[in-house]
């Protein structure tokens, strides 16, 4: 197993309220699984991912890598496993920085040494690595990273998350902040670069056709629990109307659907 | 001419602390009350320690190791225990305040006739003391700058800048950013407290005052360095933090020798300091607000 979540509770206090985020979610990832995650807003599925990377404590329950109970660990001690994709591209990478040094810092994770950054023979693995995203940025390493446009910056996030072979990725509607055609290059060049790795894959999305079309098995959040999950041969099956179809029977009603949450109205209009 | 040596003179020992605000201002974004109190501390070790008969380069060295605790004790206050930046280096400045008195003995400690480590590199080297003295701060601050622009370009460096341009980016890449903090702010505060040893051996006297205003000095140097030099990288920010703290000091040293005809003394200078620097740092804004009622 690569990823374990036992049990895992998380209640935010706001002053006298309470909002029960997870409500006790359990979950197991084998190695090379690539889960995709849909569910409404406030679902909890970003407060999941939180608790999996570890900038988010959990209330209760374990969190297991590999095998190893790492749910009083720091999150920068976790990430040495984990890599990590936001959905604003601002959040991946250090604007003032070049596209060079942002990259090389995550050729390595965990803590650094004095050895230079970037050295000729560092340079032109960084080119190797970006030249198939064929968005010419192999030629626009020594750019501030602050020139690049949404979709590039996605891209090399993604990149960036991938490039130490990280156990487990999570991804949390990283597509969502894109036009439709960034959205989906990006999307594919996370798709292949999964592959090319055999990285285990968390991937929250709002798209629920792109949730059936992409991985090997579907979850379903609601109200910080899993409602439904579908693996293989089910997930082949099943479509959006399905989709739609069993948010209404656990509760959703059809204002939410089209209120609540934009990206349902797209895929049932 | 006398003058403009003595404002390069001042301005390159002085931009070693402009140099330490560089990396805690801009490249930890980091504000840092701190020096107020790192700039004396130097000082007033390097001081103490001449005076008790020690070499003064090795004084002024252990002056740089007691601004890197103390820079190292304000990141700690404001990481683990999570108190406001701000107010973190205020604590620290204020601890040192008593600390540096209680270091000296008394409030001023005069080094009359003790050795100088400026003066001694002077002679070991058989330089002339008309323009001895600037060759040695300018090696002093040049090989400084370039110690801090190799720094920046290795992993550990790379990790530091990145910290203060994007936490959670460093988080994420499975770098501790509290220690990035800490290390950063020992960093920076070491050289404030060299240059506070140095300018107590250069002006002859250590007092426990001497520390009012470093922060608002330090960001006028950097500040000043950028407009001049809008640098892009890491070697050209530094050269501007080192470049604006000689133009500070030859500005003041401008307003103190012609100064008393236009009517203000030396006391007015700090308010004319905070004045420059708040020009600075509003400037961005007013031009913003201009340009959105012009579209
Ligand atoms: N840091 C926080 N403090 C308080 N409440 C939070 C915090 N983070 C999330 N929540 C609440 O937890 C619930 C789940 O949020 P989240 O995990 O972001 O949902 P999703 O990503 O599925 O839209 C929401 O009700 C949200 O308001
Ligand atoms: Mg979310």
């Amino acid at each position: 197993m690569i990823l374990e979540v036992c049990g895992i509770t998380k209640t935010f206090s706001l002053g006298l309220e309470k909002v029960e985020a997870l409500r006790g979610i359990d979950l197991a990832l084998t190695q090379g699984e690539f889960v995709t995650v849909i569910g409404s807003n406030g679902a909890g599925k970003s407060t999941l991912l939180n608790v999996i990377a570890g900038t988010c404590r959990p209330s209760r329950g374990r969190v297991r890598i590999a095998g190893r109970d790492v749910t009083r660990w720091p999150a920068h001690r976790r990430a040495r496993w984990i890599g990590r994709v936001f959905q604003d591209p601002l959040r991946g990478t250090a604007a003032h920085m070049t596209l060079a040094e942002n990259l090389a810092l995550a050729l390595r994770k965990g803590p650094r040494g004095l050895g230079l950054a970037l050295s000729h023979a560092r340079r032109r693995l960084l080119a190797e690595a970006l030249a198939p995203l064929d968005m010419g940025l192999e030629g626009r390493l020594n750019e501030r990273v602050a020139h690049l446009s949404g979709g590039e910056r996605q891209a090399v996030t993604v990149l960036m998350a991938t490039l130490s072979r990280p156990m487990l990725l999570l991804l949390d509607e990283h597509t969502a902040a894109l036009d439709p055609a960034n959205a989906d290059k990006v999307l594919e060049i996370t798709e292949r670069l999964v592959k090319e790795n055999g990285i285990t894959t968390l991937m929250v999305t709002h798209r629920m056709d792109q949730a059936l079309r992409t991985g090997s098995r579907l979850i379903m959040m609601h109200k910080g629990r899993v409602q439904l999950d579908l693996r293989g041969e089910r997930k082949q099956g099943f479509t959006v109307d399905d989709l739609v179809g069993l948010f209404r029977k656990v509760g959703v009603t059809d204002d939410e659907l089209l209120l609540g949450q934009q990206p349902l109205k797209e895929a049932t209009a | 001419m006398t003058l403009f040596l003595h404002a390069v003179e001042q301005g390159l020992i002085y931009g070693l602390m402009a140099l330490g605000v560089y990396v805690s201002f801009r490249v930890l974004a980091f504000p840092d009350l701190s020096v107020d109190g790192t700039f004396p501390l130097g000082a007033a070790v390097a001081a103490a320690l001449i005076i008790g008969g020690w070499d003064p380069f090795l004084a002024s060295l252990v002056a740089l190791g007691a601004g890197m605790v103390a820079g190292a004790f304000t990141g700690i206050l404001a990481t683990k225990f999570r108190i406001q930046g701000l107010l973190a280096g205020v604590l620290t400045m204020i601890m040192l305040y008593s600390l540096n008195l209680r270091i000296m003995g008394r409030p001023n400690l005069p080094l009359l006739g003790r050795p100088s480590a400026l003066t001694a590199a002077m002679q070991a080297l058989h330089l002339p003391p008309s323009w001895g003295l600037v060759l040695v701060a300018a090696c002093l601050a040049l090989g400084c700058k370039l110690l801090l622009d190799l720094f920046f370009h290795t992993e550990l460096g790379t990790a530091m800048r990145a910290t203060g341009n994007n936490p959670d980016m460093v988080q994420a890449l499975g770098i501790n950013p509290e220690t990035m903090v800490i290390l950063g702010l020992a960093l920076s505060n070491g050289l404030v407290a060299l240059a506070g040893a140095l300018v107590a051996q250069y002006s002859g006297f250590a007092d426990v005052g001497m520390g009012v205003g470093t922060i608002v000095a330090g960001l006028a140097s950097v500040i000043v360095g950028e407009m001049l030099l809008r640098p892009r990288t890491v070697l050209w920010a530094t050269a501007a933090a080192l470049l604006g703290s000689c133009l500070y000091r030859g500005a003041i040293l401008v307003a103190l020798r012609y100064g008393g005809a236009l009517g203000f003394t030396a006391s007015d200078l700090k308010l004319l300091t905070a004045l420059v620097v708040l020009g600075a740092l509003v400037a961005p804004a007013i031009r913003a607000r201009l340009r959105g009622e012009e579209a």
